[in-house]
């Protein structure tokens, strides 16, 4: 990142970091509202990175939308698994899943 | 009158193909009921696949501005149609309060898969490519009336393509500050300030997209998405949401490439994501007890054939990703539309096919048709595909191109002649239903399973349009 200074580094290495951190959670967590969470934090950490690269309004408001597409769809979605399934732990779930579905006949 | 008609949809064919299954969601969303909401979702479907097929008719001809989108987009927008016209018989998966909603949202996700080849800003693909992720969210969540595996599966998908979303934001700003374009056409020419953290934000940009096609090692999300989610949701899934994707990496790919401090980088990380694809899809689409499964990692396997042929980053290579793109779609429609009236209890286990080719022999065509073109089988699209990838791969003095297609294909004899054997030389277990097929369900089925062959045995056509298309490698003439 040559030129750039180290009170844009900071805040851009944090963005990343968010990003990484939040992909994982969203990904992997065992929980389906932590995912959610994760979503949420991957989106505003790469919005954090653009703010520090210096990126326009209109990128920030287009992600921040998407952000909040993303919340209300992620939130929606744990509120129906809870309903459906009486949890939203992601282990809880597959086992439920895993319980209702017949065993294969062999090949 | 008809000259008039067909002047009106031949004029703006792009924005038909992006504002009529967008203005038929809203209308689909306000029906009372899911026949009518049907009615209208097929309606705007099939405006924007005519637009379509006059597109790709002026295509083939040599007529219209080249570049991927225009290959691309009229390919979605018949998928799309065949998806809405498929739904009507597979309504059941949705409530019927959801069941506009849903149709809604598969024309929302065609609308915006159409919109990000046509988007030239950055911001635009980013958003039109959001848009389409959630809707696909949705519909997999909607379907979930006869089994609430479906929210199971849109939980997976959710969270991957939640992260990709930061993703695809990241990188498409790291571009943006590293050439100082804010166009996808400005990329081949900019000056690049920061050569190495542009292409990390490319490697972000092309990964993000990738995941929502199902491309390995992002693939988590398919097994359960196909095998928990509504028919109607996997069918918009494989045939819209899996296409469009990868015609959106094949349409940055294409921009990318031609950058002088990008290209090699690109090229690269496309080869490996093709080559992972083709290895892990085909592995997993030999083990698959489960038919839907099986429908989704080969679909991974063929997907990463075309990723091999654009990352050879020439014309010919194009051109062979394009071939192989059209064998796709045909293949995934022609499948999961005649999986998804396959009757039986379970309609994802690998039994409903046993004895399916006599009992429903059309429909056992379609499958038939679908797997050996998976295989690479000779008079079919997906023949054509591989051969153009070979060729493009040792013209291009990349020889591991032509070996991975030729081992794509010779795991697609294992898992297509395994679905062949059950189609043809198994008998129907004793609780087996007789196979009434739905008229609705049968003909996107038959129409795609047909095409898959016929273009196999006529392919001037296609292989003219794929060319015409490639040639314009780094976009249309502004």
């Amino acid at each position: 990142m040559s030129g750039a200074s180290a009170s844009m580094l900071a805040p851009f290495a944090a963005g990343v970091l968010i990003l990484l951190v939040g992909a994982v959670s969203a990904s992997t967590s065992p929980n389906a509202l932590h995912r959610v969470a994760g979503v949420l934090a991957a989106i505003c950490g790469s919005l954090l990175s653009l703010a520090a690269l210096g990126m326009g309004q209109d990128v920030l408001l287009a992600g921040a939308a998407v952000a909040l597409a993303q919340v209300i769809v992620g939130v929606a979605l744990a509120v129906r698994l809870q309903e459906a399934y009486g949890g939203i732990e992601v282990d809880d779930i597959d086992a439920a899943d895993a319980a209702a579905e017949p065993p294969e006949r062999g090949e | 009158m008809m000259q008039v008609v067909l002047d009106a949809l031949r004029a703006p064919e792009p924005a038909i193909m992006v504002l009529a299954p967008l203005i038929g969601a809203a209308l689909t969303a306000s029906m009372p009921g899911p026949r009518a909401a049907w009615l209208a979702a097929t309606l705007s479907a099939l405006v924007a696949a005519a637009a379509a097929i006059l597109g790709a008719n002026s295509l083939a001809k040599g007529e219209t501005a080249t570049g991927v989108a225009a290959f691309a987009a009229p390919l979605i927008a018949c998928c799309a149609a065949a998806v809405v016209v498929a739904s009507g018989a597979l309504l059941k998966d949705f409530s019927d309060r959801a069941a506009p909603f849903a149709l809604a949202l598969i024309l929302v996700m065609s609308g915006s898969w159409s919109a990000a080849l046509h988007a030239d800003r950055w911001i635009g693909v980013f958003l039109a490519v959001e848009t389409a992720s959630v809707a696909c969210v949705g519909v997999v969540a909607l379907s979930a009336a006869q089994d609430r595996g479906a929210l199971n599966g849109a939980l997976r998908l959710f969270g991957m393509s939640g992260a990709a979303a930061g993703l695809f934001l990241l990188g498409a700003g790291l571009i943006w500050w590293g050439t100082g374009a804010a166009t996808l056409h400005g990329l081949s020419l900019a000056a690049i300030r920061a050569p190495t953290l542009t292409l990390l934000g490319v490697s972000f940009v092309l990964i993000s997209v990738s995941l929502r096609a199902a491309l390995a090692p992002m693939h988590g999300w398919a097994g359960a998405v196909f095998s928990r989610g509504g028919h109607a949701a996997v069918l918009a899934v494989a045939a819209i949401n899996c296409v469009g994707a990868l015609a959106v990496v094949l349409h940055l790919g294409a921009h990318i490439l031609p950058a002088p401090a990008l290209g090699a980088g690109a090229s690269t990380l496309l080869g490996v994501l093709g080559a992972i694809s083709v290895v892990v899809g085909s592995v997993q689409s030999i083990g698959a007890k489960n038919l839907r499964r099986l429908g989704a990692y080969a679909a991974t396997a063929q997907a990463g054939c075309v990723l091999l042929g654009a990352a050879l980053g020439s014309i010919a290579g194009y051109a062979a990703a394009l071939v192989q793109l059209v064998a796709y779609a045909g293949a995934v429609v022609a499948l999961q539309c005649a999986a998804a009236g396959a009757p039986g209890a379970r309609a994802n286990a690998m039994e409903t096919m046993d004895g399916f080719g006599r009992r429903s022999p059309l429909a056992g065509a379609a499958v038939a048709a679908a797997a050996l073109s998976f295989m690479g089988a000779p008079l079919t699209a997906g023949f054509l595909g591989r051969w153009q990838l070979m060729e493009a791969g040792i013209g291009g003095g990349a020889g591991w191109v032509a070996a991975a297609g030729v081992g794509a294909s010779l795991a697609g004899v294992f898992y297509g002649g395994r679905l062949i054997e059950r189609l043809y030389f198994r008998r129907a277990s004793a609780t087996a239903r007789p196979a009434g097929i739905s008229r609705v369900l049968l003909a996107p089925a038959l129409i795609f399973g047909m095409a898959a062959t016929a273009i196999g045995v006529a392919p001037e056509a296609l292989l003219r349009a794929a060319a015409h298309a490639a040639s314009g490698l780094g976009g249309p003439a502004p």
